[in-house]
């Protein structure tokens, strides 16, 4: 019974929500009216977007790889959209052709990253340079806008208080977490992590579970740009730019080991959960910028050492 | 020569343990500097916490340690290091990329020019020196990296005495050796006692225990359970010590089954050649039947077995599989047709080592557990509930993490995974690598109860008796040539012995 009660203790789940508690209990001292729903609804617009590219990332994490081109991924799939509308094709069209590229770009990644096996960090630092210099140079760095009115209620109706984009993002949570938990696909992604070759050498596909991951990294992030351009009602090259570090941010709070095999879902979803209430708590009270990089940095620093000290002691006792 | 009072390494009262299992309990043991002391016990024993706690990884709950009258402050890797209190390991760490000399001198290199340069002459020099007083020749410039489990265990070795060492603990150091090497290894060991290097010399291999050391220690569920001379003790006396009970080996007077060959060939190879690893190999083996495969460490015998499994690929020749050719071949296509694997290296190749014990032994299979409404838990719940009670995996919870397992018992699950799926094929690539008496006579029962079965076992051991008394026929490779194929009746170890040896070696004995 002890036991199980440190297990959850130590968990870094548990730490998280300890850590969010302290925060929302700290804000509602210094600024109540911060946690007003309708505040948190308009702060909260552009998570949505974030939260969409985090759940591939957390799997890609968790087989010890890593996506940085997902904000290039953005770009591309963006621009592709806006060039076709503009030159005179339908918003659907447009729309399925941005997804399918984001699609593409992500299964080239994941082509380089498991046949020819090449380091993900390699493959994708190419690729995140690649991608949004073709999206720059397809656009000439000039927006695009006047998409129709059915497209950008996309970015701003809601449904059941809720909006879209938040829709989409828990459709996709709940599916994914019922594969990672409830299939086999799910348990090989951890072995993935765990050890590769042991992985391969009990006839786990591995390649084609990676390019797999990376391809649903690119269609998330084409998705994810796609509901950017429907909220901002604007294309433009530099659409995600600097968006994988907070997503992998996000991860690694989250619990996720860097090296792979350890890590839930939950726990990105919280790690999220702490950096964007972070984030707009410190603008929103003091507005000063250089204080929000300051707070993520040092929230980063200590998460993951507390975590690592927590499952050191587990580990020891 | 020698100090007339030798300085010893004083072990008082040391307990560990971990969760609620004790492994070590109050273990008081003394190594004196000049001495050969064997620690012997099964896998679980405690012998891997004791190693732990000398070499400064773990810190115990209780007890002391002292050398020549001092205490060491434990828990420190830096100070048992810098009394000379080294270990090297079974799987020795070294750095993978960096070649011998730069390995011997990581963190302490020779420079010249004030601290400008590197005295890279200086230290070829001296790396050369060392290698010769253990009589070894490897290539200065290879990576580590890139050499045989044996090689990189000399490179270990040969780190420790460039440490100045004191006290060597030897863990498993023959596991992955060749007969000729392990000689070799057994001349530096002595070479080094003359010097006054205390030996703490942990072997599974009691033959060797007898042959080299003075003192014998055993364990058994983590309490000293005697020290004594090796000149009182016989080899039953020593495994009843160790397991509490006699161990019955598997017997060599199995019934022969002479119609074995008559049965439908599962696995045949044809004129199979990959340069520069074999050259032009030609094999069957038939239902029920076990196929020794013998050979140095090296000679390709891992490589074949590669190959067949679908982890390689190969230049020429065919595998006929039941008849048919495996073509196009991946590891999934081979595990389809009915090919199970142990590889080489459980750790690296077996084992997603953090992964719950259940986990690993249905990896091969999880597919086969999904329904419409996901992973049919409570059914991987029974079936890896019946493998751990079948193979006798010492575990308290099929939730456990497989790293937290004993040798023998991880070398079970890889084992493990396979059996339910029923191959008709396993190839067994040094199953008994690092494993106890007692677990290893357990493989060995379930390797004959596979053939028995009917199934085709192709094994690969680098220990003479275990061939021997397992195989019903024996295939020999030297150099990536099968320079030899006998049958049990025909088969001693100086015949293998012989045959493996490379040309030139045979003629200038």
């Amino acid at each position: 019974m002890k036991a199980i009660f440190l297990r959850i203790l130590s968990l870094p789940e548990t730490f998280l929500s300890c850590l969010i508690i302290t925060l929302f209990a700290l804000i509602s001292q210094l600024d109540p009216s911060f946690l007003q729903w309708e505040v948190q609804r308009s702060l909260s617009s552009h998570i949505w977007e974030l939260a969409i590219i985090a759940i591939p990332m957390t799997l890609i994490i968790l087989t010890a790889g890593i996506d940085l081109s997902v904000g290039s991924i953005m770009s591309l799939s963006a621009i592709t959209a806006g060039m076709l509308f503009q030159a005179g094709s339908s918003m659907p069209l447009a729309c399925g052709a941005a997804l399918l590229t984001g699609t593409i770009g992500g299964f080239l990644n994941g082509f380089f990253i498991a046949r020819m096996r090449v380091h993900p960090l390699i493959i994708t630092l190419a690729t995140m340079a690649t991608y949004r210099g073709i999206a720059e140079g397809i656009s000439q760095a000039k927006p695009v806008s006047g998409f129709p009115a059915g497209f950008t209620r996309l970015g701003q109706d809601e449904w059941l208080n809720l909006p879209f984009a938040a829709w989409l993002f828990l459709i996709m949570f709940v599916s994914v977490f019922w594969v990672i938990h409830r299939r086999a696909l799910g348990l090989h992604v951890y072995a993935i992590g765990n050890n590769d070759t042991a992985s391969r050498f009990s006839g786990i596909h591995v390649d084609r579970i990676l390019i797999g991951l990376y391809t649903f990294s690119g269609f998330a992030s084409a998705l994810a740009a796609l509901l950017f351009v429907a909220r901002r009602n604007t294309a433009k090259a530099d659409i995600g730019m600097g968006i994988e570090l907070g997503v992998i941010t996000a991860v690694v709070i989250g619990g996720v080991s860097i090296f792979g095999g350890r890590g839930t879902l939950v726990g990105t979803c919280l790690g999220l959960l702490l950096i964007h209430e972070t984030r707009e708590f410190v603008s929103w009270h003091w507005n000063r910028d250089e204080f929000i990089l300051i707070v993520l940095g040092l929230l980063l620093i200590v998460s993951v050492v507390f975590q690592k000290l927590l499952r050191h002691k587990q580990n020891s006792s | 020569m020698r100090d007339p009072d030798m300085p010893s390494l004083n072990i008082q009262n040391l307990s560990k343990s971990y969760g609620g299992t004790h492994a070590l309990r109050n273990v008081s043991l003394k190594i004196h500097a000049g001495d050969i002391h064997a620690l012997c016990g099964e896998n679980g024993a405690g012998k891997s916490t004791l190693i732990k706690i000398l070499s400064g990884v773990e810190t115990p709950d209780q007890g002391l340690v002292q050398w020549n009258g001092s205490h060491l402050s434990l828990g420190k890797v830096h100070e048992m290091e810098s009394k000379g209190i080294v270990a090297v390991h079974q799987e020795p760490v070294v750095f993978p990329d960096l070649n011998i000399v730069d390995n011997l001198y990581a963190g302490r290199e020779l420079s010249s020019g004030m601290g400008t340069w590197l005295n890279t002459a200086s230290m070829k020099q001296q790396t050369r020196d060392i290698l010769d007083s253990l009589g070894e020749d490897l290539p200065l410039n290879q990576p580590v990296g890139e050499m045989a489990l044996a090689q990189r265990q000399m490179v270990s070795i040969a780190r420790a005495l460039f440490n100045q060492c004191r006290i060597l603990i030897l863990d498993e150091p023959t596991a992955s050796l060749t007969t000729r090497e392990s000689d070799a290894l057994f001349k530096t060991v002595i070479s080094l006692k003359k010097q006054g290097v205390g030996i703490l010399y942990v072997s599974h291999r009691l033959e060797e225990v007898f042959q080299l050391a003075e003192w014998i220690s055993v364990l058994r569920d983590g309490i000293l359970v005697s020290t004594q001379s090796s000149k009182d003790l016989s080899e039953d006396a020593l495994i009843q010590q160790m397991v509490g009970r006699k161990v019955a080996y598997p017997s060599r007077q199995q019934p022969v089954n002479t119609d074995i060959t008559k049965n439908k060939p599962v696995l045949e190879l044809k004129a199979l050649s990959r340069t520069p690893a074999y050259d032009d190999i030609h094999l069957k083996i038939h239902a029920g039947e076990i196929l020794g495969m013998s050979g140095l460490v090296g000679a390709g015998r891992s490589e074949i077995a590669r190959a067949i499994f679908g982890i390689d690929e190969f230049d020429t020749g065919e595998i006929l599989f039941n008849g048919k050719k495996f073509q196009n071949h991946s590891i999934r296509k081979a595990i389809d047709l009915g090919i199970a694997m142990v590889p080489e290296d459980r750790q690296r190749q077996g084992l997603a080592l953090p992964l719950s014990v259940e986990t690993n032994l249905l990896l091969p299979s999880l597919n086969a557990f999904q329904g419409m409404t996901g992973l049919d838990r409570s059914q991987m719940r029974s079936i890896s509930g019946q493998l751990i009670s079948k193979l006798g995996i010492k575990t308290g919870s099929p939730d456990n993490p497989a790293s937290a397992l004993s040798g023998g018992n991880q070398q079970k699950i890889v084992l493990g995974k396979w059996i339910h799926q029923n191959p008709s094929l396993f190839i067994l690539d040094e199953p008994t690598r690092g494993v106890d008496v007692g677990a290893k006579s357990e493989v060995h029962r379930m390797i004959i109860e596979l053939a028995k079965q009917g199934s085709a076992v192709l094994l690969i051991s680098s220990e003479l008796p275990e061939i021997l008394s397992l195989s019903d026929r024996i295939l020999v490779i030297a150099k990536g040539h099968v320079s030899g194929e006998l049958a049990r009746e025909e088969a001693n170890q100086e015949t293998l012995l012989k045959l493996s040896l490379p040309e030139e070696a045979k003629q200038s004995p």
